[in-house]
C-alpha cells in the first residue's frame, strides 16, 4: 500500500515563546519487509534558525530545531510518501509465559532491538499493582506470550472508553486505568505495564492510521491525530509483534511506524521547552491517503 | 586485646586528664592509631605525645579555633530532613586520621587501577558492549538503569576519556587490609570539603603539623585544573563548574572550587546552545564554553534528550556533545557506575578488560537476579545487608533502603528465599563489613569511632592523580550504619605521613611567569543578583529609616493616629509594609531576598560580606518577635541600620572595582533613587501633614547639611533642593542618577559601533532632565513621572544585560 502522508501539528502561546529548542519525531521510519520511507520532509513555521537531524538509540531520526526570535505560534508541518507491505500472517511461535523468562535471561545484548529495554519501569510507566492484578486475572494457564497479549489487547478495548477529553498526554496509566477511559496513548501505556507486570517485554509505538477505511471497513478512532499502539517481545523466534488495543487489532497496513520507545516520553512527536509559557493551544491535523491498492 | 599504660603511649608525661587515657580498640575491629598488639603505630606517636601533654582547656581551645574558622569561611552543607533543608555547619572531627606514606601508596595504586578499570567499563557500556554480548554483565544491569541514558551512547567524549574525576569510599576490614565500598563517578563532592577540613585542622593542631612531614593536598587540585585547561579546544573557551544551584546540599563546595580554581561557576539557565555550542550569558554577550565540570546529576543536563522534567538543564547540551564542541567532566551517563549491583563483576569485569586482579577487593557483592548468587545470599542471610540493586548509594548512606539480615525476625529470615526469588533482579546482597575504628574527641577522651575514607582520584596529563589525604567519616556511634553524613556523623582531616620532608606547593605560579589576568566575563545571572542585591539592601534600608523616624516620634505622642503617623503609616501601606509589628514582616522579606540573590553568588562573595548579612537576618528575625513600638523599636531599627551599614561598608571597601560591583552599585543608587522620588512625592506636597519635611530630611539624613547650607527653616523648595537636585549630597535623586550614569559608561556594551547603547542613552537623558529642574519645578506630577522613569530603566538594563 502506497500513502502519501500530511501531519500538522499547530501550537498558539499566550505569552512569546522565544529562544525555543524542540525535538521532533514524527518522520515514518524505513523497515525492511514491512514499511519504506520513498520521501519525506519536516518544516518549522516561524523559520528554523537551526536545523540538524539525528539518528536516537532506537534507530529513528530525530529533527532538532532552534526558532530564536520571538513567535506566538509555531507550526510543525512533515509531509512523506510511504510504501507499506500487507504483514502476512505468521503462525504462533511464541513461548508460554514461564518460558520466556528464560529466553529474556539468554538474551545477551542491549542493543536497540534488545527486550531488556522494555522489560522494566521507564521513566512515564512505572510498577502499578493494580494493573498487575488486572493482568493476572485477564490471562489463562498455558496461554502462550502472543495469546497473553491478545488477550489483554481485547479486554482493554472492551474495558475502556475511547474519549479525547478524558485525559491528557501527562496522564500516568495509573489514572487512565481509574478512568477506563483515554486515547491511544492510554490504551497503549496501560497495555505495556500490564505486560511488563507478567514478566513480557513492551515497548511503545507511535506513527499513523490510515484515515479513511477500505470500503465497506469501519473507520478506525485515533486516525485524525498522531497515534500509539504496543509491541510485544514474543521470545527470540517470533521477536516483536504489535498490537493496537485502541483498535482491538495487530497493526498491520493500515498502521505507519514512526518511532519506537519505551514509552510516550522516548518518542513524543514534539519535545520541547513550552511549558511555563503561559496558556497554550496546541492542534493537530493528519491525512493519511492511499495512493493504490 | 591488650591495653597499653597510657603513659607508655602518651610519651612520658601522662597527665591525669589524659585524653589517651583507657583508649582501647574493639574486639575484632582494627584500629587506625593501634597496632594488632595495642601498640600505637609509629605514624601516630608525635601527634599523640603532643595530644597527651595538652590540657583539657587548651585541647578545648585549640579544637575551637578549628571550628572558628569553619564558621567565618562560611563552610556549610545542607541537609534535608521533615523540617524542610537547612544549613549545616561542616561538622569536623578534630583529631586527623594519619596513614603511613608507605601504606597509601599501595591505597593509590589500587585505586589507580580501578580508575582505570571503570573508565574501560563506562567505555564499554557507552560503546561496544562487549562485556554484555559476552556473557559477563547482565543487560538488565545496563537496559533496567535508569543511569543508563541512551541518548549518550555511541558518542565519543572530547579527548578520548570519560572519567576525569572520581572519588571512592574504601574501609579497612578486620584483617587490615582495605576495601572498596563505593565508587562514585557521578558528580563527586567533598573534594573542597577535604580541603577545607585541612586548613581547619591545622588551625588547631599548627604545631604538630608543621613538624609532621604530611603529604600537601594543593599539587593534586593544580595539576588537575591544568589537565581541564588542557581539554580546551579553542583559546577562548571558557571553563565552568556547572551547580544545580543554591538548594543543592553541596553548593557550598561548588562556589568554593570555582573560586579556588578561578574557574566560573554557572547554573543550566546561565547556558545556551548556539550551532552546537554551549555558551555562557554573559553582560557582554555570549561566550564559548569549552569545559564543564558539572555537579549537576547527568539526567538533569538537558530537558530536551534527557530527563524532561529537569528545570535546571540546558536544552540542547546533548547535541552539543554530539558534535564534538564540549569536553564535559564526567561525561553525561556515567553516572551508572555507581550502580550497587555493579561491583558484584567488578572482579570479572577487571580480569576480562585489564588482564589482571583487582589490587582493592570491593565490599562482597551478589546480585540476586541470578539464581546461584540468590542462593547463596538467602542461606547466608545473617552476615548479609539486602538492598535495592540499581541503588547508586552505598547501603550505609541510603537513608534505610537496605535491611541488615541480622536484623530480622526468625519468620521474615526464613522467608528471605521467596522475597528473593519474586523481585531477584531488584536486589543485592552484600556482605556486612566491620570497618576500623579512629580516635575521636567525645566529652573530653579519645574513644574508638568507625570510619571509611573518602578518596578522590583526577585524571592529569600524567595519569590518575589520588588526592594525599582525603576526608574520613567518622560514624557517631559503634555502628558502621550511623557513618552517614546526614544522620550526625563527622568528617575528619586525613593526614598521609611521610618519613621524609614532604614537597609544599602551592597554587600560585612561580614569580617569573606572572600574568595579570582581567576578571572573565560576567554571566547574566550573577548581574541579575548583584543588581537585586543591591536594591533589596537598599530598600531594607529605605524602609528603616522610615520606621525608625516613624517610631521616634510615635515615642514622643503614642498616638499613631497623629496626622504625620497616620499619613506615614498609608504610606508603608502602599509600598507593602503593614504596620502590626513594629518590626514589620515585609522588612525581614526584603533582607531574605537580598540573602536569596547573595546566595546565587556565593562564589563572588567575601565570607565576611555573608556573615554580615546573614547576622543582619537573624537580628531583624529576633527583633521582629519581641520589639515594642515606640523608643524601642527606634533604637531596634538604628542598630539594624548600623548592621546593615556594616555589610555595605565590607562590599564597599572589598569588593573589586570591575562588572560585578557595577550592577550592584546601580541596584543600590536606583533603589535609593526611586526610595527618594516616591518619599518627595508624597511628603514634600502642599497637603502633606506638618513636620513632613522635617522628617524627610532625618529620613534623607540629612537635617546637618540643611541647617549648614540653608539659612532659612524647613521650607519645600529647600527640601527639594537638598533631597532631589544636589549633586552632592550622596542621598539625593540627582546624586543616584549621576552614578548610574557614570557606571553605566563603563559597563560592557555601552556603546554599540560608537553610539550610545538604548540603556546608556536612557540613564544619561534621565540625569541631564533632572539636572536642569530648579527646585520651584518639583511638584507630585514630576516626581511622579520619575519614579516611572526609573522603574523603566531598570526594565531595559534587564532586556539589556540580563537576557
Amino acid at each position: 500500500m502506497l500513502y502519501d502522508l500530511s501531519l500538522h501539528m499547530g501550537y498558539a502561546y499566550d505569552v512569546p515563546a522565544s529562544g525555543a529548542r524542540h525535538v521532533i519525531r514524527v518522520l515514518p521510519l524505513s523497515l525492511p519487509d514491512r514499511q519504506r520511507l520513498i520521501a519525506g520532509s519536516v518544516t518549522v513555521t516561524p523559520h528554523a534558525d537551526e536545523k540538524t537531524t539525528f539518528i536516537d538509540f532506537f534507530g529513528q531520526q530525530a529533527t532538532s530545531v532552534l526558532v530564536r526570535a520571538p513567535h506566538e505560534r509555531l507550526d510543525i508541518r512533515m509531509q512523506a510518501r510511504v510504501m507499506v507491505e500487507t504483514p502476512s500472517m505468521t503462525a504462533d511461535l511464541s513461548p508460554e509465559l514461564d518460558k520466556l523468562g528464560e529466553e529474556l535471561a539468554g538474551f545477551w545484548s542491549v542493543d536497540a532491538l534488545s527486550p531488556h529495554h522494555v522489560a522494566g519501569p521507564s521513566p512515564r510507566l512505572a510498577e502499578e499493582p493494580q494493573i498487575a492484578a488486572y493482568a493476572r486475572e485477564t490471562i489463562r494457564p498455558g496461554q502462550t506470550v502472543r495469546e497473553i497479549a491478545l488477550s489483554l489487547c481485547n479486554r482493554i478495548h472492551k474495558d475502556f472508553t475511547y474519549d479525547t477529553k478524558a485525559t491528557t498526554v501527562d496522564t500516568p496509566p495509573k489514572e487512565a486505568f481509574r478512568l477506563k477511559r483515554g486515547v491511544c496513548q492510554d490504551f497503549a501505556h496501560v497495555m505495556i505495564v500490564a505486560l511488563r507486570s507478567l514478566g513480557i517485554p513492551a515497548g511503545y509505538v507511535s506513527g499513523f492510521l490510515r484515515t479513511i477505511p477500505p470500503p465497506g471497513k469501519e473507520r478506525l478512532e485515533g486516525a485524525d491525530a498522531m497515534h500509539a499502539w504496543v509491541r510485544v517481545w514474543c521470545g527470540e523466534t517470533m521477536g516483536y509483534v504489535e498490537f493496537d488495543p485502541t483498535n482491538n487489532i495487530p497493526a498491520g497496513s493500515d498502521h505507519i511506524v514512526v518511532a519506537y520507545g519505551r514509552d510516550y516520553s522516548d518518542i513524543a512527536p514534539v519535545i520541547g521547552v513550552l511549558k511555563g509559557y503561559g496558556n497554550q493551544k496546541a492542534e493537530q491535523a493528519v491525512d493519511v491517503v492511499p495512493l493504490k491498492g | 586485646m591488650s591495653k597499653a599504660p597510657a603513659t607508655e603511649r602518651a610519651g612520658q608525661e601522662g597527665i591525669s586528664t589524659d585524653p589517651i587515657l583507657g583508649y582501647a580498640a574493639l574486639p575484632g575491629v582494627a584500629d587506625e592509631m593501634l597496632d594488632a598488639n595495642g601498640q600505637i603505630k609509629p605514624v601516630w606517636r608525635n601527634l599523640i605525645s603532643h595530644l597527651g601533654r595538652m590540657s583539657e582547656s587548651e585541647l578545648t581551645e585549640r579544637f575551637a579555633r578549628a571550628d572558628r574558622y569553619l564558621r567565618d569561611a562560611g563552610v556549610f552543607y545542607r541537609t534535608y530532613g521533615a523540617q524542610g533543608s537547612g544549613e549545616r555547619n561542616w561538622p569536623i572531627s578534630h583529631i586527623p586520621v594519619l596513614i603511613d606514606g608507605n601504606e597509601w601508596e599501595a591505597v593509590s595504586k589500587g585505586l589507580v587501577q580501578r580508575a582505570e578499570l571503570l573508565e574501560a567499563l563506562i567505555a564499554d557500556i557507552y560503546g561496544e558492549n562487549r562485556l554484555v554480548q559476552e556473557g559477563i554483565l547482565p543487560p538488565a544491569l545496563i537496559a533496567g538503569n535508569s543511569e543508563f541514558l541512551r541518548p549518550l551512547v555511541g558518542i565519543k567524549p572530547v579527548g578520548g576519556h570519560y572519567l576525569h574525576f572520581c572519588s571512592f569510599e574504601i574501609g579497612r576490614g578486620p584483617d587490615g587490609n582495605w576495601w572498596v565500598l563505593a565508587d562514585r563517578t557521578q558528580a563527586p563532592s567533598g573534594a573542597g570539603f577535604a580541603l577545607e577540613n585541612r586548613v581547619a585542622t591545622t588551625r588547631a593542631l599548627s604545631d604538630i603539623y608543621a613538624e609532621a612531614h604530611v603529604h600537601r593536598l594543593a599539587s593534586f587540585f593544580g595539576a588537575f585544573r591544568d589537565a581541564l585547561q588542557s581539554h580546551k579546544q579553542y583559546g577562548e573557551d571558557r571553563i565552568a563548574v556547572l551547580s544545580p544551584g543554591p538548594a543543592n546540599e553541596t553548593y557550598f563546595e561548588h562556589a568554593y572550587i570555582a573560586r579556588y580554581l578561578g574557574f566560573m561557576l554557572l547554573e543550566g539557565e546561565d547556558l545556551t546552545v548556539v550551532n552546537d555550542r554551549v555558551m555562557v550569558r554573559t553582560v557582554a554577550g555570549l561566550k564559548p564554553i569549552g569545559v564543564l565540570w558539572r555537579r549537576l546529576d547527568a539526567a538533569y543536563a538537558d530537558p530536551l534528550e534527557l530527563n524532561q522534567n529537569s528545570h535546571i538543564g540546558t536544552p540542547g547540551m546533548v547535541q552539543a556533545l554530539r558534535s564534538g564542541s564540549l569536553a564535559i567532566v564526567n561525561a553525561l551517563g556515567s553516572g551508572i557506575l555507581e550502580t550497587r549491583a555493579l561491583l558484584a563483576f567488578m572482579p570479572t569485569v577487571c580480569r576480562r578488560l585489564t588482564g589482571e586482579d583487582l589490587l582493592m577487593p570491593s565490599i562482597a557483592t551478589w546480585w540476586c537476579g541470578q539464581k546461584a548468587e540468590r542462593e547463596h545470599v538467602a542461606k547466608n542471610v545473617e552476615r548479609m545487608v539486602i538492598g535495592p540493586a540499581y541503588s547508586r548509594l552505598p547501603f550505609f548512606d541510603d537513608n534505610g533502603q537496605s535491611v541488615l539480615g541480622s536484623s530480622l525476625h526468625t519468620k521474615a529470615k526464613g522467608r528471605v528465599g521467596d522475597w528473593l526469588a519474586a523481585e531477584g533482579s531488584k536486589l543485592v546482597g552484600q556482605e556486612v563489613v566491620t570497618l576500623s575504628t579512629t580516635p575521636a574527641y567525645v566529652n573530653g577522651k579519645l574513644i574508638p569511632r568507625p570510619m571509611s575514607l573518602r578518596v578522590f582520584a583526577a585524571r592529569t596529563e600524567h595519569g590518575w592523580e589520588i588526592m594525599p589525604g582525603g576526608f574520613a567519616r567518622i560514624g557517631s556511634g559503634d555502628d558502621v550504619a550511623a557513618i552517614a553524613m546526614q544522620a550526625g556523623g563527622t568528617a575528619a582531616d586525613v593526614w598521609i605521613v611521610s618519613d621524609k620532608p614532604v614537597a609544599r606547593p602551592t597554587l600560585l605560579p612561580p614569580e617569573e611567569t606572572f600574568t595579570r589576568n582581567m576578571p572573565g566575563s560576567l554571566p547574566s545571572r550573577a548581574a541579575d543578583n548583584l543588581y537585586w542585591l543591591g536594591r533589596y539592601i537598599e530598600r531594607a534600608e529605605g524602609a528603616l529609616r522610615i520606621l525608625r523616624a516613624w517610631h521616634l516620634r510615635y515615642a514622643e505622642s503614642a498616638d499613631p493616629d497623629a496626622p504625620l503617623l497616620a499619613d506615614i503609616t498609608r504610606y508603608l501601606k502602599g509600598i507593602d509594609i503593614e504596620m502590626s509589628k513594629a518590626v514589620p514582616a515585609t522588612l525581614l522579606r526584603n533582607i531574605d531576598s537580598a540573602i536569596y540573590s547573595a546566595s546565587n553568588i556565593r562564589d563572588r562573595f567575601s565570607p565576611d560580606g555573608w556573615l554580615a548579612l546573614t547576622d543582619l537576618a537573624k537580628t531583624a528575625r529576633r527583633f521582629h518577635e519581641t520589639v515594642q513600638p515606640g523608643d524601642d523599636a527606634s533604637h531596634a531599627m538604628t542598630i539594624l541600620l548600623r548592621k546593615l551599614a556594616g555589610f555595605a561598608g565590607l562590599v564597599h571597601e572589598n569588593m573589586y572595582r570591575f562588572t560585578g560591583w557595577r550592577f550592584l552599585s546601580i541596584g543600590r543608587h536606583l533603589e535609593r533613587g526611586l526610595h527618594m522620588t516616591r518619599l518627595l512625592g508624597h511628603m514634600s506636597g502642599p497637603d502633606a501633614p506638618d513636620g513632613s519635611l522635617d522628617m524627610l530630611l532625618e529620613i534623607g539624613d540629612s537635617v546637618m547639611t540643611h541647617r549648614r547650607r540653608y539659612n532659612v527653616n524647613t521650607a519645600r523648595l529647600t527640601v527639594a533642593d537638598l533631597l532631589a537636585l544636589d549633586p552632592l549630597n550622596p542621598r539625593s535623586i540627582l546624586f543616584q542618577l549621576n552614578e548610574i550614569r557614570t557606571e553605566v559608561e563603563q559597563l560592557p556594551n555601552a556603546f554599540v559601533n560608537g553610539q550610545m547603547s538604548p540603556f546608556y542613552r536612557e540613564a544619561m537623558r534621565l540625569h541631564s532632565g533632572l539636572a536642569v529642574m530648579t527646585p520651584e519645578a518639583m511638584n507630585e506630577e514630576v516626581y511622579r513621572k520619575l519614579e516611572q522613569e526609573m522603574e523603566k530603566l531598570s526594565d531595559i538594563l534587564g532586556q539589556t544585560y540580563f537576557n
